[in-house]
């Protein structure tokens, strides 16, 4: 049975009673003295995860400190590409379950968050291009994931506008061809979390900063925010791109490079591009909006910082690499860019679960992969909450494998990430 | 071709008159929506269409209403339009051409019959973000519903066989940028031009001037001083040898350190300047009220900008809805040229109008209407009539007090709202200022400076003024980077409230606050109430501001709704972050000329002319092979080939500090390198992981001459950069000679006998060893000669100045006839390398891949001082390996597993297992075996002989380990 009406029939009341006020899709609540669980981070990871443990857990004693609005860093401004074709076999399962809960996810939210699985191209331009690619459908074959190499004829067939002819500099020999990967409304996903959050007791707290995390003998004793202190036993790290300013509050250093992605998007056009297509090679991805939008991005900035400014050379480096895949689009214009801020572990891999301090959790190091595994993370650190136990799908992510020297080796796949 | 009528007609041309920028000689004709119509050089495809009577120019995004012109300026959505194949050109900027073919886009079946309006019936159940909760379930249906909801979507089209345009760039630099060519633009140029600094004025106009264009007053005795200021700033800024004009020209970012960017066409500029100074202008604001979105309801200088600039009249029985002098100076503007003004609707008191025009427009017996505003747009395509109503004592509408007047022209003159983009950009910060109802800039950067209407000031006398002293402060700051503080920032100045706060009247049909998505201001309340009540969360609920206007005209009135809704003030609401482009810039101007060239060797054409298969190869084209790759690895096994290797890097060290340096970036031992000596070296990151290998030789007392992978060339030249520059550089010099030297491998048993017939050098075993360098004159050309070994056979490596490659390759070619010699391409060197089981990087290797792993434990010296990777490898080498890469021999010699499969092992479930995978593999003609490299558990790996079984399409096929090399294992033909 579903907790709330059916948004439908939320939407048919309104249209037919537009005096009544629309019931809201969180609340806003005074701070309490004390939560169980309190989660920094108002993105998708830190709403799914509050989302979860009330879910399956029955944990609602819950706060989700957002400094700003929800959804207001990485979930917001990532390229909404959900996939699980990865390289390493740790990294395919975990997506792959995360797949799983995004296909199901509307339905689950009763909110629509529009996952539209298209298919994902990722394409090779050069023979160890195609081996990668090869690699990847192999290892994504045997983990039960669809996936496979397809060639110059079957991609013109998927993407008619892609330049497959004989072009000397970046040709198209073959693709990774990923059926269920595809896009989503990104913001949709923060929203329909946080509503069913906020709908079985989690509290959000937006415009709520965290100042400092109180620790007492090796163990999480509280957090202070710009709105008040909050007593707890139990904080996760849901921050993304401002994880390690949180972990530098409990001493905790983290072995993660942080860097700016940028991203842009044009005005709308008819559709007529279906699938999102990726160039490992020419550092670009793009793929087309319900709105017709073309969506698009490249790999993380050269150097370090946490400046959203955006850059120029950026703008001028994927207009030339669109144009390489698709000459046809040089009438069409860019209408916006923007950046998020990433962290980066060296293997490319994210950090999940326990830290030295007792009670304080870690969801980090999501570098420019994090939105996708969103339901996923959020599912997996709520049963670790829950039963004090890391699920065997997120040991691999562990932060003691750097102590230990067992990497994952998703960088292994030596291209952009998307 | 259809033609509407025999006689072009344009109704709505008004008589010649000075300041248009149309040539009324000449009659062009272009086509809109497949009917043709007539303009003259200098007018709009917009200008062109009103002339013709044209009012409905698109279909709105969401509910396909008709719309027409609204800004007339190029800042909102309603007038786009496909031009053959550019989609989404606003056709009010784009001067029209002859021929054009201009089409209405997102119609269905068309643009006066749009059945795709029809989901207005619908509105009640669509209201903003209804697509969030409808079609959920069930489930399956979604990409149905999807597919249609695609098709209704988007505005204009990409047509598939669109040619790629001519697109370039043009670096700029400068003491002064301004940005905007108004009465405040010019000024400021001026001012900063006579401070001595170099000045570039950019304006997205045809002509410099701005506002000034087109609101001449009309009698030019009221106010004199106005009337004769834009000739002379333009006579002035063309005077001013410091000032360069860039017109059509839209500054589109500012990034950091005055680093900008604006766009001219298909020409990029990028601009480094010491100062800028943002005269970018306003915003003209639209009102909300019922149907404010109908053909024929028109903000005041988009009236103006037709009437002046064009000579076009868009209605003839006007009404002007008002709250300041601006709209009066339209009303006394229209009157002037014969135009029946219906009404002025002011929502003032009579006595704060103070408008010149006053007396003049009141005695003509016009209308006036004071305290009152506009209820209605009455019409279903076009204007036919204003609904206006009284406004009460508490700032109500009295609904008792409705009216209809009969119009078909309703002008909106309610305020401005400052163009403040790129003052944001800067990093510059902006107040609510309730005195003049704007939000206006307050602070900004060093050498960043706002002036004009963009921070606030309208009156012309003032902005020219205000601006020519910023001007000659941001010369003073080009010149010595010094603030003025108090100079820093016009404040705007203090004048007649020239914007009302009035945004929206209520009313019981649409009322419009974003033209771009269609929504309206109760959407915006309705999101708000759903909890999406910070601005924020409202832009990306609603979408507003996210279309093609990117907030210009929706922006300042969504504000004022999301403070009153939530009863915040308008400052605690705030603004969005506005990025750049400013104006949307095609894909094709961003990128210019394509700037990666495919490089090629000096023998490239040769290597055409032999029939050679290219590939791609890092930067470069290289031949694959000649036709038979198997033949030509055979051909260097029994006699003799030639392989173009140009492209490996080529870096030249010289100087004392150089065995250091090389000791400290490779793997293994440098410093007792002597003379004459190669050494094959790996190189590691910090992390422990192969970047790169190659050869380095020590070529005399102190140069040595190191090659990289061809893929790897750049990249090794920068990471040797890096690590000089970071205190490892001393008494080291270094140069890429990559370009400088081609290179070729001789390879076979039978090379030594060809060399020897082009040169006087020794070649003898004994003289000239395996790993030995030395220079030679090969057909009279002086090279270097490497003997190398990747092949497995005799060889020597033949580097020569690239002036006369193609010469001393087609002398090789030559002296090797005797002895069949035969060119061999990259396939056939695969084929060799992995029979003596050479690893490649980057294809053996991938970003994970440490050498000791990757069984190049010979070249890892652990007991060196201190080298890259070194502290990585000494813990890999304490806690053991986790893969290592070894030889594999198939079982069946005639089954090649492709590079990147897996090797597998069931587990007790029968589920396979990734133990490893493949990274090369070849069959071999000369071992007549399918062999490769592979990744293995070291147990496994360690075992000679030991079977695997690797998954190739989807059946899993035998495989034995192999430790030696598949040929000549003792290396004996190396070194014959």
């Amino acid at each position: 049975m579903l907790p709330t009406k059916q948004m439908s029939v939320q939407l048919l009341r309104q249209a037919f009673n537009s005096s009544q006020p629309p019931p809201r899709m969180w609340r806003s609540h005074e701070l309490k003295e004390r939560y169980d669980v309190v989660i920094i981070g108002g993105g998708a990871h830190g709403l799914a995860c509050a989302y979860y443990l009330a879910k399956e857990h029955g944990i609602t004693d819950v706060a989700v400190l957002e400094k700003s609005y929800i959804g207001a860093g990485g979930s917001g401004r990532n390229t909404a590409i959900v996939r699980s074709n990865y390289l390493t076999p740790e990294g395919v399962r975990f997506y792959n379950e995360s797949v799983k809960l995004y296909e199901q996810l509307s339905d689950d939210l009763n909110f629509n968050v529009m996952f539209s699985q298209r298919g994902h191209l990722t394409l090779a331009h050069t023979d160890g291009g195609v081996n990668t690619m090869r690699r990847r459908a192999e290892v994504n074959q045997i983990e039960g994931v669809d996936s496979r190499l397809i060639w110059p004829d079957e991609i013109k067939r998927l993407c008619p506008y892609l330049d497959v002819s004989d072009h000397p500099r970046y040709p198209i020999l073959a693709a990774l061809y990923h059926p269920p990967g595809g896009i989503i409304r990104h913001d949709a996903v923060v929203w329909g979390y946080a509503h069913q959050a906020d709908v079985r007791g989690a509290h959000i707290h937006q415009n709520t900063e965290v100042t400092g995390i109180k620790v007492k003998k090796g163990k999480v004793t509280g957090v202070e925010t710009t709105r008040g202190r909050i007593k707890t036993g139990t904080v996760l790290n849901a921050t993304a791109g401002w994880a390690s300013t949180i972990t530098t509050m409990v001493d905790i250093k983290l072995p993660l490079t942080t860097i700016p992605l940028q991203a842009c998007v044009t005005e709308p056009l008819k559709p007529f591009l279906d699938v999102v297509v990726v160039s490992g090679s020419l550092h670009v991805y793009i793929s087309q909006t319900d709105r017709g939008e073309l969506v698009m991005g490249a790999s993380v900035d050269p150097f370090s910082s946490y400046s959203m400014a955006g850059s120029l050379t950026f703008l001028e480096g994927i207009a030339g690499h669109v144009l390489e895949l698709f000459p046809a689009l040089s009438n069409v214009r860019i209408l916006r860019q923007w950046a998020g801020i990433c962290e980066m572990p060296p293997d490319y891999s994210p950090i999940m679960g326990f830290t030295p301090i007792n009670g304080f959790l870690i969801d980090v190091g999501w570098g420019t992969y994090g939105f996708k595994a969103s339901p996923i993370a959020g599912k997996t650190l709520a049963e670790l909450i829950a039963t004090d136990k890391t699920p065997d799908l997120i040991a691999p992510f562990r932060l003691s494998r750097f102590e230990e020297n067992d990497l994952v080796g998703e960088k292994g796949a030596a291209s952009v990430g998307h | 071709m259809r033609t509407e009528q025999d006689t072009l007609i344009t109704p709505n041309r008004l008589h010649p008159k000075e300041g248009e920028v149309i040539d009324r000689a000449t009659t062009i004709r272009f086509t809109f929506d497949g009917v043709e119509y007539p303009a003259h050089p200098g007018d709009t495809v917009a200008s062109a269409l009103t002339a013709a009577g044209v009012q409905v120019l698109s279909r709105s995004f969401k509910y396909h209403r008709p719309r027409g012109l609204l800004c007339c300026s190029g800042h909102c959505p309603n007038c786009l339009v496909q031009i053959g194949d550019e989609p989404n050109v606003r056709a009010c900027t784009r001067p029209v051409e002859a021929g054009m073919e201009v089409r209405a886009q997102n119609v269905w079946p068309s643009l006066k019959r749009d059945l795709l309006s029809l989901t207005q019936l619908g509105s009640r159940f669509m209201p903003v973000g209804f697509y969030y909760k409808t079609f959920i379930r069930p489930q399956k249906l979604w990409p149905l519903y999807e597919h249609t909801l695609r098709h209704v979507a988007g505005l204009g089209e990409v047509h598939i066989d669109t040619p790629l345009g001519e697109f370039d760039k043009q670096y700029l630099h400068t003491d002064v940028v301004i940005a905007g060519g108004g009465p405040a633009g010019i000024s400021a140029a001026l001012g900063a031009a006579e401070g001595g600094a170099q000045v570039l004025l950019f304006d997205e106009n045809p002509t410099l001037g701005g506002h000034l264009r087109f609101t001449v007053p009309l009698d030019s005795s009221s106010t004199p001083e106005v009337s004769k200021d834009l000739p002379e700033l333009l006579e002035a800024a063309n005077q001013q040898p410091n000032i360069a004009v860039f017109t059509d020209t839209s500054v589109l970012g500012w990034y950091q350190d005055n680093w900008l960017c604006a766009v001219k066409g298909t020409r990029l500029f990028k601009i480094r300047t010491k100062s800028v100074v943002v005269a970018t202008g306003a915003y003209e604001v639209p009102l909300i009220f019922d149907n404010n979105d109908l053909p024929g309801v028109m903000l005041g200088s988009a009236v103006q900008r037709l009437v002046h600039l064009f000579g076009v009249l868009p209605g003839k029985q006007v009404v002007i809805v008002t709250a300041n002098e601006d709209g009066w100076d339209v009303a006394a503007d229209l009157q002037s040229l014969g135009v029946n003004v219906g009404a002025i609707v002011d929502e003032r008191e009579p006595n704060a109008c103070s408008s010149p025009y006053r007396d003049g427009l009141v005695n003509a017996g016009v209308p006036v209407f004071y305290r009152h505003t506009i209820l209605e747009a009455i019409g279903s395509n076009a204007v036919r009539g204003a609904k206006i109503a009284r406004i009460d004592e508490r700032a109500a509408i009295s609904p008792t007090t409705t009216q209809s007047l009969n119009c078909n022209l309703i002008v909106i003159s309610m305020g401005w709202t400052p163009a403040t983009e790129l003052a944001y950009m800067t990093g510059g910060k902006s107040e609510y200022n309730e005195e003049c109802a704007k939000i206006l800039p307050v602070s900004s950067p060093p050498g960043v400076y706002v002036v004009g209407r963009a921070s606030g000031t309208h009156a012309v006398d003032s902005q020219i003024a205000e601006a020519h002293q910023i001007g000659s402060t941001a010369a003073a700051f080009a010149g010595s980077g010094e603030v003025n503080k108090l100079t820093a920032q016009s404040s705007g100045t203090l004048e007649p409230r020239r914007t009302s706060d009035r945004v929206c009247v209520p009313g019981n049909k649409k009322r419009f606050v974003c033209y771009c998505e269609d929504v309206t201001d109760e959407d915006v309340e309705l999101a708000i109430a759903e909890g999406y009540d910070s601005i924020e969360l409202l832009k990306r609920y609603s979408t507003i501001s996210m279309g093609p206007c990117q907030g210009a005209m929706c922006s300042m009135n969504t504000i004022h709704l999301c403070a009153r809704a939530n009863d915040w003030t308008v400052q605690e609401t705030g603004t969005t972050t506005a990025r750049p482009p400013t104006t949307p810039v095609t894909l094709g101007a961003l990128a210019g000329q394509n700037m990666e060239p495919v490089q090629t060797t000096p023998i490239h054409q040769w290597h055409l002319d032999h029939g050679a298969a290219m590939m791609v190869a890092g930067l470069w084209l290289r031949p694959n092979h000649y036709g038979d790759p198997a033949a030509e690895a055979m051909g260097v096994r029994e006699r003799v080939g030639l392989i173009d290797v140009s492209p490996l890097g080529k870096l030249q060290l010289t100087g004392p500090g150089v065995p250091e340096l090389l000791e400290r970036i490779y793997t293994n031992r440098w410093e007792n390198l002597r003379v004459g000596r190669v050494r094959y070296g790996v190189m590691c990151n910090d992390e422990g992981v192969v970047l790169n290998d190659g050869v380095c030789a020590h070529l005399n007392d102190e140069t040595w001459y190191m090659t990289t992978t061809s893929t790897g060339a750049t990249t090794i030249f920068e990471w040797l950069q890096w690590w000089l520059q970071s205190g490892w550089g001393e008494g080291i010099h270094l140069t890429d000679l990559t370009d400088v030297y081609s290179a070729f491998n001789l390879a076979g048993p039978q090379s030594r006998a060809v060399l020897e017939k082009l040169t006087e050098r020794d070649l003898a075993s004994k003289a000239f060893p395996y790993m030995r360098i030395r220079s030679a004159k090969i057909a009279d050309v002086p090279c270097r000669l490497l003997r190398l070994g990747f092949t497995g056979e005799l060889s020597y490596e033949v580097h020569c100045p690239s002036g006369y490659a193609l010469h001393v390759w087609e002398a090789l070619m030559e002296a090797g006839r005797e002895f069949g010699i035969a060119p061999f391409g990259v396939e056939a060197q695969r084929i060799l390398r992995l029979e003596k089981a050479h690893i490649i990087v980057g294809q053996d290797t991938d970003a994970m891949s440490d050498p000791l792993s990757a069984n190049m434990a010979w070249a890892v010296k652990l007991d060196k001082p201190d080298f890259l990777g070194k502290p990585s490898l000494m813990r890999i080498s304490d806690e053991g390996l986790k893969q290592l890469l070894v030889g594999f021999k198939m079982a069946d010699p005639d089954v090649v597993p492709d590079e990147g499969l897996q090797i597998v092992e069931p587990d007790a479930d029968g589920r396979l297992k990734i133990i490893g995978w493949v990274t090369s593999s070849r069959f071999s003609p000369t071992l007549a075996a399918a062999i490769g490299l592979c990744w293995l558990p070291p147990e496994l790996a360690s075992q000679d002989g030991a079977p695997f079984t690797i998954r190739i399409d989807g059946h899993l096929k035998e495989a034995r380990v192999q430790h030696s090399a598949f040929y000549d294992p003792d290396g004996e033909r190396l070194r014959m």
